[in-house]
């Protein structure tokens, strides 16, 4: 996750610098390329657990960054855009899944999905501490994954919730029950 | 937010160590922290559990992002294409329409947009390919209703039918590339004509003439290589041109088993070259 944002907040100077104040306004789509370069890895990391192929993946985030670009257009609300662009990016990847799934005939079955990173020989090369928290990763609910994802890209609790469609108590809710999973298994 | 022992909660625990505390509480918190090894000793518990599933998401996910040149490039080229599109105000479909000359040839749109959408964003592409890769909002690929056996005819025709100035003329101009220097872009057909590809705009993109790796001459030895597969009974017609039409690019080093050029293919050919070892046998079709 070297590419990860090292704020916790969406660095938007080079946005700011669209203020009428400044002179040179950056071009649009400069800024969506700035953007675009800060936040591309985070989001396919975010797409490849809903077990996607990582070009449908890549093909998202330009989705996700030409939308970005009307939405700027329009001139709407520039804060909070990391929590625009991983819930557009979620939905986005909802629907390609569902379409995948409809042409591939298989029923929508969210928790019995694969994890998406993980092959028989990545498991097998992985130590035993890691197999055993990939299973309980692997068990979660699709909800709670998603949460432990999103907050383990640098999101707050109001942008999961935002892009989950979840209340900040039932995210809360959520992680706590992930962990103490995590913690249980740590007793053992 | 004390249970009865007078220890944090789990969720408090969590939420302070996520800084979703509000300042107050948070105070208070802390305050206890500072006093309680049992709780601090959990907070230590809870905060290992997150480095746990940081480390398994991390090596699991991170690994081989592909390079951001790539998509990067890709996305410049979109977004000034939507540009350039919102300042003509025009709408590219209703242009499509107007040179549309459906009885006439009966072009099927090879692939629908969703599923041609990812062929310009291959994981490996790199930014020498995208000049080789077509549009696929524009440039689909379109054949005409011809079989097997006109595809492979005996009458033949040693290039690909010379595409009129006219619409050589629009396919420039859809790619906003009206103004280009007259030998900087050929105008290649997406579906070869050996292998059914009509001469219509959807089939057809201005492929640049710099010397790039994936160049006219590689996609012309893979045109020779399908069209031999579909002729000798290895390969069928429709695949031979969903696949070049898709991603001629992984085409290629599908079905000469590489991941680059291969050294008799690799050098750029000169512009209006276009010598075939296999004949084309649409004559009555050009044009």
């Amino acid at each position: 996750m070297s590419d990860a944002p090292k704020d916790s907040t969406l660095d938007i100077r080079l946005l700011a610098a669209a203020a009428p104040r400044n002179p040179v306004k950056p071009r649009l789509e400069d800024e969506i390329a700035e953007l675009f370069d800060q936040w591309r890895g985070a989001l396919l990391r975010y797409l490849s657990t809903f077990g996607l192929p990582p070009h449908d993946g890549e093909e998202i985030v330009q989705e996700v960054f030409l939308s970005l670009c009307s939405h700027l257009r329009k001139d709407k609300a520039r804060t909070n855009l990391r929590g625009w662009l991983f819930r557009v990016a979620h939905n986005l990847a909802l629907k390609r899944r569902e379409t995948d799934r409809k042409a591939a005939g298989i029923a929508a079955d969210v928790d019995n999905l694969p994890h998406p990173a993980l092959n028989p020989e990545e498991e097998l090369a992985s130590n035993r501490r890691q197999r055993q928290l990939s299973s309980i990763v692997r068990a979660l609910p699709e909800q709670d994954r998603r949460c432990l994802y999103l907050r383990a890209e640098g999101l707050r609790y109001r942008e999961i919730g935002e892009v989950l469609g979840m209340s900040l108590g039932s995210v809360a809710a959520s992680l706590e029950r992930s962990l103490a999973r995590f913690q249980r298994a740590d007793k053992r | 937010m004390f249970q009865e022992e007078f220890h944090l909660s789990d969720r408090d625990l969590l939420l302070w160590a996520d800084g979703e505390l509000a300042s107050q509480r948070a105070a208070k918190t802390r305050r206890h922290l500072s006093a309680c090894w049992t709780c601090r000793a959990r907070l230590a518990e809870m905060e290992h559990a997150i480095a746990d599933f940081v480390q398994i998401y991390g090596s699991e996910l991170q690994a081989d992002l592909p390079p951001i040149e790539g998509p990067r490039a890709l996305l410049k080229a979109r977004l000034a294409e939507r540009t350039a599109l919102t300042a003509a105000g025009s709408n590219i479909w209703f242009s499509r329409m107007r040179q549309v000359r459906a009885p006439a040839v009966l072009a099927a749109i090879l692939l629908s947009i969703a599923v041609a959408m990812r062929i310009s964003l291959h994981e490996n592409y790199t930014v020498a390919q995208i000049g080789a890769i077509p549009n696929v909002h524009l440039t689909p690929g379109a054949t005409n209703p011809i079989g097997i056996q006109d595809v492979c005819s005996a009458n033949v025709a040693a290039n690909d039918p010379a595409v009129p100035d006219p619409l050589r003329r629009e396919v420039l101009k859809e790619y906003g590339l009206k103004d280009a220097p007259a030998n900087a872009y050929e105008i290649d057909y997406l579906v070869t004509p050996q292998l059914g590809g009509a001469a219509d705009i959807r089939n057809l993109w201005p492929q640049p003439s710099m010397h790039t790796v994936w160049n006219a001459r590689v996609k012309d030895a893979l045109e020779n290589r399908l069209h031999f597969l579909v002729c000798s009974g290895q390969l069928d017609l429709a695949t031979a041109q969903r696949e070049i039409s898709q991603d001629w690019v992984a085409a290629y080093k599908k079905y000469f088993r590489t991941n680059a050029p291969l050294q008799e293919h690799a050098m750029p050919k000169a512009i209006g070259m276009r010598r075939r070892d296999v004949p084309f046998p649409f004559g009555a079709l050009r044009g």
